[in-house]
């Protein structure tokens, strides 16, 4: 849905650098060197960036959609 | 009882504790992780919510936000004498979020919440809780207070927090050739050939996995590794709540209290 807040396993603060991360993912940088960048060292925390996807992205997706047509009524 | 070798960076510590026993070192571990307290947000009041997070979704997320921790000016709500639900100035601290998205998509963030101690504030302000669409609205009160990690690990000061043996590896110069063997298999690259001979580069980084023993060729193998059960290596990572040191301070402090208060209930058996 949206990135944990914590680790799931050790609880470190990770949502901080989620936003840095998947942009730099998307300017096409190699997720290992921006994880060692951002100074997430541990595989518990690392995965949950490279298994992460922002769904709510696309839930928002819908709620425009029928925002728009309850106007267009 | 001795200090050395301290390392520490930003949230994280490193030291070595010697002339303790192991059931010392552990008392101290699962203290800082279940014991000392910190803040986190317990309580959250919605008054309105349209985002697409459940509500329960919403006070988990909050929950987890560590806030700064000030032990001196707050008590713990079973030590508060208040007895009200969301308790008094002594042992809450109040947050409050208004936040519309108007004509954009926008992101709500810790920082958004704002806090009526600025003593109390979360430690990181850009820890995205939801996103909004236009039109969506968030309204709400938060409540925090002291807790422990044996209640709910929102309210642990630490994330990592362990502790090993010092590890001791002594090499018999007279078996070793010097072959370098074991240097390629010690998974933390801490041997080395250095002048022709077998040298331990950082004894801390060992693991004490033996596998420098397994892949020798030699058949009594020149290296033994053994470990000192009165030095402990303890690595300990704070989540921001509390300054790492003082989280260490408070454990101490924690189990001396303990200790002070059997021995007064004893004195009472007299
Ligand atoms: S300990 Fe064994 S493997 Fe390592 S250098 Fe000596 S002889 Fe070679
Ligand atoms: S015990 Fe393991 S970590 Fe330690 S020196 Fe040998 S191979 Fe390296
Ligand atoms: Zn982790």
């Amino acid at each position: 849905m949206i990135i944990p807040v914590r680790c799931f396993t050790c609880g470190n603060v990770i949502a901080d650098r989620w936003e840095e991360y998947s942009n730099r993912v998307k300017g096409g940088e190699h997720p290992k060197e921006i994880l060692d960048d951002l100074g997430i060292s541990r595989y518990c925390c690392r995965r949950m960036f490279i298994s992460h996807v922002d769904v709510i992205d696309d839930i928002l997706k819908y709620y425009e959609a029928t925002a728009r047509k309850f106007h267009n009524v | 009882m001795e200090l050395s070798s301290i390392k520490q960076q930003d949230n994280a510590i490193r030291f070595i504790l010697s002339g303790v026993t192991p059931a010392f070192a552990n008392a101290m571990r699962r203290v800082m992780i279940a014991e000392v307290p910190t803040m986190a947000i317990d309580d959250v009041i919605i008054i309105e919510n349209t985002s697409v997070l459940f509500d329960e979704f919403l006070a988990h997320r909050f929950g987890l936000i560590p806030l700064t921790t000030d032990l001196d000016s707050y008590i713990l709500p079973e030590k508060c004498d208040c007895n009200s639900e969301l308790g008094c100035n002594r042992c809450r601290a109040s947050f409050t979020m208004e936040i519309e998205a108007k004509d954009d998509m926008i992101v709500v963030y810790s920082g958004d919440l704002k806090p009526d101690n600025p003593v109390v504030t979360p430690v990181n302000n850009k820890i995205p809780i939801v996103k909004l669409a236009a039109g969506q609205k968030l309204q709400l009160e938060a409540y925090a207070r002291l807790g422990r990690g044996q209640e709910h690990a929102k309210w642990q000061p630490v994330s990592v927090c362990t502790y090993k043996y010092l590890p001791k590896i002594s090499i018999d110069m007279k078996k070793c050739d010097s072959c370098g063997k074991c240097v390629k298999f010690c998974p933390k690259c801490i041997l080395e050939i250095k002048d022709k001979r077998l040298v331990v580069k950082d004894i801390e980084e060992c693991t004490l996995c033996t596998q420098c023993i397994k892949n020798c060729p030699k058949k009594s193998c020149p290296i033994k590794v053994e470990w000192s059960e009165k030095d402990f290596i303890f690595n300990i990572e704070s989540n921001g709540a509390l300054p790492i040191t003082k989280i260490v301070e408070q454990a101490a402090i924690q189990i001396g209290e303990k200790a002070s208060e059997l021995s007064s209930l004893m004195k009472n058996l007299e």
